[in-house]
């Protein structure tokens, strides 16, 4: 294992004399540029409530305070929330990173606005700076050493993928995506400039941990993202002699794996009822051939099966979610482990639901939730179009099944693996990061889909595959642009450029 | 069940069927607008709920009634009505609304006022003199009923009158003070104190009763509620089978089923229904429950209870009404899409969670509509009677929720053993469902599907659980496809092969060339 035998001949760190015309910042500016004109100029893109913001804003020190607020579930876009101005008894009903920049937000508002009224603009300007600095530096770790032609080619696609209002809209939202996304694109640029050697290693390490940490427990299902990277970044170790930066390297692997580990026992605690309801609803009783032997599997009462394929956001219902008679009789039957054994023994039915859910992995923004207020007059669920070019042609063109996933995860480690090999064969575990990151993508989007097929069935699956449609953007954006960099180059670009910092060897089939 | 009560409940239900079908049902009694202002609901305090509680009272006395917060109260308002109450909930606060007060000088129907402040005219009317009671403990004693060591906090009481008729009694023991509990007189009542969930409420509705129907004779039925399609089907035969041995006539609230209604666990339940109805039990539709998504747009609650009843009915089972929470008919969409099929209601307390879809502030109305008292309220209780529960001011359902198992089935009947209350079979009163292919009604005990008097009597038929959940889907060309597939398998191993040798002999050659 050795550490890059090469000095860089360029220091990392910020080349300000191509500052003003680098891809990154262009396409920093235009994600910038679009979202603000989306999030906060009228008519205000934005995500309606589907019933879950109660979960998040409680226990921030917020309440609903439009008397009208049930009528716009799903509807309309709401801003503007109360401030508690005595003290809040709800304890924090989730635990979520999610409330570090709610908090933020209310704090900047009370200082700016008002100390009774949440505008959650300020909510959405925050992650709006954050998400503009991410894309910066993902396009940095992208473009670096690249023509200015590729890097602009690339830059404008940046635009069109990370501008795309289907992304943004979340940050008008108490929805949790917010932060996925944007802690998804700093790990992944963090990880990418690791491998770039573009900033500095301890800096960039740092971002890759804070930002898996904050991703893995912006929500629980994100249990297994801090596992997958914990596991996969183990090579992380080696890519440097110094000692401090091993121990560095390993200390974060055991919190990150700690941290997983934390929030998927938290999950059995906090399986929500309406979740574990569609885990059985929606899941595994949906593509049971015979529900009742299903249900006398989990030794549960076979007259439940009267639920199949039955959903909480159908208006009038049997049974209330939350009523004892489930709590004593069904939901205590069964939990996270159980489904997951029951998918395990059961692949076909696995296979059925997976098919299911492929066909709903790549919508970004779900089509339930209405992106305007009330008051900019559309109807009830209105979806906003304006700069959704991206989303809608995903939508529309990628084939929706999960043969397609299978054989797009195949095509991309296909397409890596050649200068994988040569880096393995080199010793050269920098150059091998590429692709442990793209694995850990796809691991990460993988454990999105499945956790919310075991987690809820198919119930609300185009919100819960957020995970997976980012990660799928992400590594596919990552290819194109290498591929963008060989073909319109004509040649490799290290190979080509003489203040390589990687020995000639380790640059064999390496793409950038 | 000893021999002896059994005898003495059979006798009452024989008293009860004896009756005749005037008295037996409010229906015949005479619809009243009633006008319900209040100042405010009172929330988180001992006065919660009570506003709530008048409104079901209400209902039960076939009332329609308006509910109108005092702040919003516009002049004239009054006017239409027959009769107006005015609930005042905060003991500090003067009613500011001049629209209010001017009406009310000027006002000719029947007024009732509750709570603290009663006004001027009344006070004059009544000579009445009140007094506030800061915390005490208090017995209270109206009819047959008392309660008492009732631990009150800021009581508003009847400390003099000289009104021509007094309800009840109030006893503060520690200030050896003896108050009417309510009184009367012309066209003013006042009734200072009023508190959801101690005896109050019965008081009120002897107070309610006399002001509204003093002559009808009401009437006590046993409701079973939280009857789902996966509770335990056998165990609700059992109950029914104990009761109907017991001779309670009884009704079971079922909760509806929009979907997945041919599976074998839906053809189980409406077999245990119709074992249900044959042991003398009535049928009711549960109001489904409403998700908190509340879309306005939705429109298929009609459809969906409509669907639902006449699956029951083809499947000779008789619903005679709806039981509901008492929002459901202060909401237009659901007392029109979900309660318009039936002039037969039982009203349960809300629920915590009140759902409205297009609230109004006009109550729907019920020929026939039952006031609930859970079964637990009882013990809080007592009666003067030496064994038998006297009868209730107003047409009231007895709830329990369905037990869970058979250790609880015994204590719900050991209880209503205990209470000794002489229930009323509901099939005895006049009830009528219409859907849109059928109607049922029911009179004197004999319920009819389209005219076509319905057999309750049942023997149980076993389901078969042979059910094909999901249909096959219609393939053509199976054979060509397999063919197909089996052809492109040995084609691509081929290729594989032939690829690999290639491949093979290109890095040989390679390698010659290059690598020496």
């Amino acid at each position: 294992m050795t550490d890059n035998p090469l000095k860089p001949s360029l220091r990392p760190g910020f080349a300000l004399a191509s500052l003003p015309l680098s891809p990154a910042l262009i396409s920093a500016f235009g994600v910038l540029l679009i979202t603000v004109i989306a999030l906060f100029t009228a008519p205000y893109v934005g995500m309606a409530d589907n019933g879950d913001y109660f979960r998040n804003i409680y226990s921030n020190g917020l309440y609903f305070n439009l008397p009208d607020y049930d009528s716009k579930y799903f509807g309309y876009f709401v801003k503007q929330y109360g401030i508690y101005q005595y003290f809040n008894e709800n304890g924090a009903t989730l635990d979520s990173s999610q409330s570090l920049f709610i908090k933020l937000a209310i704090g900047l508002n009370k200082l700016l606005f008002s100390s009774k009224v949440f505008d959650i603009r300020f909510q959405a300007a925050i992650y709006t700076i954050l998400y503009v600095v991410a894309v910066y530096m993902l396009i940095e770790a992208i473009t670096w050493k690249m023509s200015k032609k590729q890097g602009l080619v690339i830059a404008v696609i940046a635009i069109f993928i990370f501008g795309d209002t289907g992304y943004t809209a979340y940050f008008n939202s108490f929805y949790s995506e917010s932060v996925v996304m944007i802690m998804m694109i700093f790990v992944f640029a963090s990880w990418l400039s690791i491998y770039r050697k573009r900033y500095n290693d301890y800096a960039m390490l740092a971002v890759l941990v804070i930002s898996s940490l904050i991703l893995t427990t912006s929500k629980q299902q994100n249990a297994p993202v801090g596992m997958v990277i914990a596991m996969l970044a183990v090579p992380l170790i080696w890519i440097r002699r110094d000692r401090i930066f091993r121990y560095l390297v390993m200390g974060s692997i055991a919190l990150l794996m700690f941290t997983g580990i934390a929030t998927y026992l938290n999950i059995s605690k906090e399986f929500v009822n309406i979740n574990q309801y569609h885990a059985m609803t929606r899941g595994v009783l949906k593509e049971s051939t015979n529900p009742e032997t299903t249900l006398k599997s989990f030794g549960i009462n076979d007259q439940y099966s009267i639920l199949k394929g039955n959903i909480y956001y159908e208006q009038y219902g049997t049974v209330d979610v939350n009523s004892p008679i489930l709590e004593k009789d069904f939901y205590s039957r069964y939990g996270f482990g159980s489904i997951l054994k029951y998918y395990v023994a059961n692949p076909g039915q696995l296979g059925a639901i997976l098919n299911i859910a492929a066909d709903s992995a790549f919508t970004i923004k779900p089509v339930a939730m209405g992106n305007y207020e009330e008051s900019a007059g559309k109807v009830f669920r209105a979806q906003s179009h304006f700069f959704s070019i991206y989303s809608l042609l995903k939508k529309t063109l990628v084939p929706k099944t999960f043969g397609f996933i299978l054989i797009w995860m195949v095509l991309i480690i296909g397409l890596y693996i050649p200068s994988f090999i040569v880096a393995v064969k080199s010793r050269n575990i920098r150059r091998m990061q590429r692709m442990a990151l793209i694995l850990t993508t796809i691991a990460v989007g993988l454990s999105g889909i499945f956790v919310s097929i075991i987690g809820a069935g198919d119930a609300d699956i185009a919100k819960h595959e957020f995970l997976f449609t980012l990660s799928f953007d992400l590594v596919t954006f990552l290819t194109f642009s290498s591929v963008i960099a060989r073909r319109l180059a004509g040649s490799r670009q290290i190979s080509s450029n003489t203040t390589s910092e990687y020995p000639a060897e380790a640059q064999k089939g390496v793409s950038i | 069940m000893n021999k002896r009560v059994q005898s003495i409940l059979l006798l009452l239900i024989v008293a009860v069927l004896l009756l005749p079908a005037s008295l037996v049902h409010s229906a015949a009694a005479p619809q009243q607008q009633v006008l319900l202002l209040f100042d405010s609901l009172a929330i988180g305090t001992a006065r919660e709920g009570n506003v709530n509680e008048l409104q079901r009272q209400l209902a039960s006395l076939n009332a329609k009634v308006t509910l109108v917060s005092l702040d919003q109260y516009e002049r004239g308002a009054m006017a239409p009505y027959s009769n107006v109450i005015t609930v005042i909930n905060a003991p500090d606060l003067a009613i500011a609304n001049k629209s209010y007060l001017g009406d009310l000088e000027r006002y000719k129907g029947q007024y009732l006022h509750i709570g603290y402040s009663p006004p001027a005219s009344l006070k004059k009317a009544l000579q009445l003199t009140t007094g506030v009671m800061y915390g005490a403990s208090a017995d209270l004693q109206i009819g047959e009923f008392q309660e008492t060591g009732l631990q009150v906090q800021d009581m508003p009481y009847i400390a003099a009158s000289k009104a021509v008729q007094a309800y009840g009694t109030v006893s503060f023991r520690d200030r050896s003070l003896q108050v009417p509990y309510a009184v009367s007189s012309g066209k003013y009542t006042y009734v200072p104190y009023l508190v959801q969930g101690n005896a109050s409420i019965l008081a009120i509705a002897n107070v309610l009763k006399d002001w509204l129907h003093p002559n009808v004779s009401p009437q006590t039925y046993l409701v079973l509620k939280e009857i789902y399609p996966f509770s335990d089907l056998e165990l609700l035969e059992k109950t029914a089978d104990e009761l109907y041995q017991d001779g309670i006539p009884f009704i079971a609230s079922v909760r509806p089923v929009f979907s997945n209604t041919d599976f074998p666990a839906m053809q189980r339940y409406l077999e245990a229904l119709k074992i249900v109805q044959s042991r003398n039990g009535s049928i009711l539709v549960n109001a489904p429950v409403i998700m908190p998504s509340i879309n306005s747009s939705d429109h298929t609650l009609q459809e969906k209870m409509n669907g639902f009843i006449n699956l029951l009915i083809n499947n000779r089972i008789a619903p005679l009404g709806i039981g509901a929470d008492s929002y459901w008919s202060y909401d237009k969409e659901y007392a029109n899409a979900g309660m318009g099929f039936f002039d037969s209601a039982v009203l349960f307390q809300d629920d915590k969670q009140v759902l409205y879809m297009e609230q109004t502030n006009t109550s729907k109305t019920f020929a026939s509509s039952l006031y609930s008292l859970p079964l637990d309220f009882l013990q809080s209780v007592q009666h003067k009677a030496s064994k038998a529960m006297p009868a209730f001011p107003l047409n009231t359902a007895i709830t329990v929720d369905f037990p869970q198992d058979e250790a609880e089935l015994e204590n719900m009947l050991h209880s209503l053993e205990q209470y000794w209350i002489p229930f009323a079979d509901y099939k005895q009163g006049a009830h009528r469902v219409v859907t849109d292919t059928s109607t049922i009604s029911s009179l004197q005990g004999v319920i009819s599907i389209n005219g076509q008097e319905l057999n309750i009597d049942y023997t149980p038929e076993t389901v078969n659980d042979d059910f094909q959940y999901t249909q096959e889907q219609k393939k053509s060309f199976t054979k060509l496809f397999n063919v197909q597939n089996q052809f492109f398998i040995v084609v691509i191993i081929i290729s594989l092969l032939l690829f690999g040798g290639l491949l093979i002999i290109g890095n040989r050659m390679y390698r010659k060339k290059y690598m020496k």
